[in-house]
């Protein structure tokens, strides 16, 4: 079967449970929203094609459940995500303050070149608000992950954000095609690569085919 | 499926004695009826002994009568499940092509009986599935249709005089009780027997009265005690959230009173099962029971938007007591699906994968072959047994089965799922990759799903459990095979 598309990348989105993670991906692919989703259980799965400078880019994007005790289950979804999207709640300040465990979540789990983005999603519900824009973009200095803040009901950036990261993936994997067909810089790479420490799960670019 | 029958003819074991008493396999089971007491020896004892059985469980919080010890007798659900068969394979007429050997060890999947039973479903209530984008949505409910829940009483009056006759007795034939409801239980019958069954009014009628207003008294309690106090943040607040988006488009549970009961009963089911807690999903199973009370509460009502407050607070304190204790007994025996790492189900995702691989070997490697992970489509079949991939009153049909299952259902769940992934293996051998795989698999089209549907499923998955559950060491690699 002829292929439809240039590149395939798995994305996953996590944070705190009712922070809009459905609804950022419904919004995204469905281009709707629903004042009231169902809570999810375990992962959900929805797909959706970009444009890309050009290119056909197919996002397979997993929807997780938020709640702790599904934790197990959703970091085996890790591993094999190229891009991932931290979600918080901007009127809740608990799921912001957990963005740091989640972020130590991906650490553990994910493969180290992984790119990640942190959402405030909510941003409409401004008479609501606890977590001011500019402490999420603290945060997110800190870390040195983009930031951007969303309303999936408002359809506010929730098309930039998946366009940002999935141009980021994109980048990342054609600057490493790049050095890996020039002789000096695959040298540097492997050089590099030999000595890190091997705690980290290997790259997902090193299991992930151009297709 | 032809092959079937001679099989279970050569043990005696014809379908027709479904209706029959059956033999008593275990000595010193009570016996209840005067017609028993003809059969049996030293029966003055033993109805002695029935009458008083229940006493032993006196002191017990949660389990009233000794339900657990009782089971149905291999046989009985055995021809319970092939009555099933027979009846679909008479009312279908191209159904005998795809036979079936139950003594193969790859056995073919009734697929197409299903499909064939698909186009003579009566038409029931509204329209079609729901509305608007939700409905193509991952594991997205669809609206309560209760008229189909209704239209098949007429049907099955006969059934309904058996059940009648049974809760009038004066000690009620647990064993023939699960018999009876393993296939199915009418309406107006329906709540009282899930009750019994749950083991939570007694089979003795003596005691029934008294034994359910202590126990409502006693959820009081537990309100004032859990509720009413200082609550644990955690559990309330995701309890909090998500009761209002369990069913989003149906107005019945958009109603504060309702949405209320419904927190109530999960908080304080949480707090008192503290190796789990609550896990999302525990919600839509309190749902059944809620909607089997709330119908004996305004019998004949169109429940969709029923106002809650219609009824008397005393009405409503029943449903929502009764929803509590049959949720905790019902909640025992898959304990595990819930606690840390929710070994249990990965357990029994395991054993399905591991299952499939016996009994569907093409299917097992497409689903391989194409990247589709077990767990990614069963987790959710098992967390919310199944609630979040059928239609409501289908569920509701299925626990009739569930809570007639003797040894808990916890067991026969994977089975069911086994014949859920089973019923749809032609489709999903179609698909072509991970993408469209997953897709159906996270949205299978129930929608137009009857009680026969799950009939057709229960049976199946009764013959496979037949098939391979008893066969020793079938899944002991289970827990740790890989692809």
């Amino acid at each position: 079967m002829a292929k439809t598309y240039d590149y395939l990348f798995k994305l996953l989105l996590i944070g705190d449970s009712g922070v809009g993670k459905t609804s950022i991906l419904f919004r995204f692919s469905e281009d709707a929203f629903n004042i009231s989703f169902i809570s999810t259980i375990g992962i959900d799965f929805k797909i959706r094609t970009i444009d890309l400078d050009g290119k056909k880019v197919k996002l397979q994007i997993w929807d997780t459940a938020g709640q702790e005790r599904f934790r197990t289950i959703t970091t085996a979804y890790y591993r094999g995500s190229m891009g991932i999207m931290l979600v918080y709640d901007v009127t809740n300040e608990k799921s912001f303050e957990n963005i740091k465990n989640w972020i130590r979540n991906i650490e553990e789990n994910a493969s180290a070149d992984v790119e990640k983005m942190i959402l405030g999603n909510k941003c409409d519900l401004e008479a609501k608000r606890q977590v001011s824009k500019e402490r999420g973009e603290q945060l997110a200095v800190e870390y040195q992950i983009k930031f951007i803040e969303t309303s999936a009901k408002d359809s506010l950036n929730v098309e930039s954000a998946f366009y940002t990261l999935a141009r980021d993936i994109k980048a990342k994997m054609e600057k490493k095609q790049k050095e890996a067909s020039n002789p000096a810089g695959a040298r540097s790479g492997g050089h590099q690569l030999r000595n890190e420490p091997q705690r980290k799960p290997t790259s997902w670019l090193s299991r992930c085919s151009l297709l | 499926m032809e092959s079937y029958q001679p099989e279970y003819e050569k043990n005696g074991l014809l379908s027709d004695t479904f209706w029959k008493t059956p033999q008593r396999a275990i000595p010193g089971r009570p016996c209840q009826t005067v017609k028993r007491a003809e059969v049996m020896s030293g029966s003055s004892y033993q109805q002695f002994q029935a009458s008083v059985n229940d006493a032993w469980d006196l002191g017990d919080d949660d389990i009233i009568s000794g339900i657990a010890e009782t089971k149905i007798s291999k046989a009985i659900s055995q021809t319970a499940a092939l009555n099933v068969i027979n009846s679909h394979r008479n009312s279908s007429k191209n159904v005998n092509k795809n036979d079936v050997k139950v003594e193969s060890e790859i056995v073919k999947p009734k697929v197409e009986a299903v499909e064939v039973k698909k186009n003579e479903v009566r038409k029931v209530g509204g329209g079609a599935g729901s509305s608007g984008p939700m409905r193509h949505y991952p594991g997205r409910p669809r609206p309560v249709r209760w008229s189909a829940l209704t239209s098949r009483e007429e049907s099955s009056e006969s059934k309904l005089e058996r059940f009648q006759q049974m809760h009038d007795s004066t000690v009620i034939d647990l064993d023939d009780l699960k018999q009876i409801s393993w296939s199915g239980i009418p309406v107006k019958a329906r709540a009282i027997t899930w009750r019994l069954l749950a083991g939570y009014l007694p089979p003795n009628a003596e005691r029934r009265v008294e034994t359910l207003e202590r126990k409502r008294a006693d959820y009081k309690h537990l309100v004032r005690q859990y509720y009413d106090a200082e609550r644990d943040d955690d559990t309330y607040r995701q309890i909090h959230i998500d009761i209002p988006r369990m069913s989003p488009l149906v107005a019945l549970f958009q109603q504060i009173t309702v949405q209320v009961m419904f927190e109530r009963i999960l908080y304080i089911w949480a707090i008192r099962h503290p190796a789990s807690g609550y896990v999302q999903g525990i919600n839509d199973l309190v749902t059944p029971f809620f909607m089997v009370f709330l119908q004996e509460a305004a019998p004949g009502q169109e429940l969709d938007n029923f106002p809650l407050d219609k009824l008397s607070e005393e009405q409503r304190d029943i449903i929502e007591a009764d929803s509590f204790w049959c949720l905790s007994k019902f909640l025992d025996s898959i304990q595990d699906n819930y606690i840390f790492a929710q070994l249990g189900i990965q357990y029994k995702v395991n054993q399905l994968k591991e299952l499939i691989r016996r009994i569907d070997l093409p299917l097992h490697e497409h689903l391989q072959t194409h990247g589709v992970d077990y767990l990614q489509f069963s987790f959710r079949w098992m967390n919310n047994l199944l609630t979040r991939e059928i239609p409501l009153p289908c569920t509701i049909r299925l626990w009739d089965t569930y809570l007639a299952e003797s040894d808990g259902f916890a067991t026969f769940q994977l089975y069911v799922c086994a014949a859920f992934l089973l019923h749809w293996r032609e489709r999903l051998m179609l698909e072509k990759d991970f993408q469209g795989l997953m897709i159906l698999l996270q949205n299978v089209p129930t929608q137009n799903w009857t009680d026969s549907n799950i009939s057709v499923l229960v049976a199946e998955a009764y013959r496979l459990k037949f098939a391979f559950a008893d066969a020793p060491n079938h899944l002991h690699n289970a827990g740790k095979s890989d692809r």
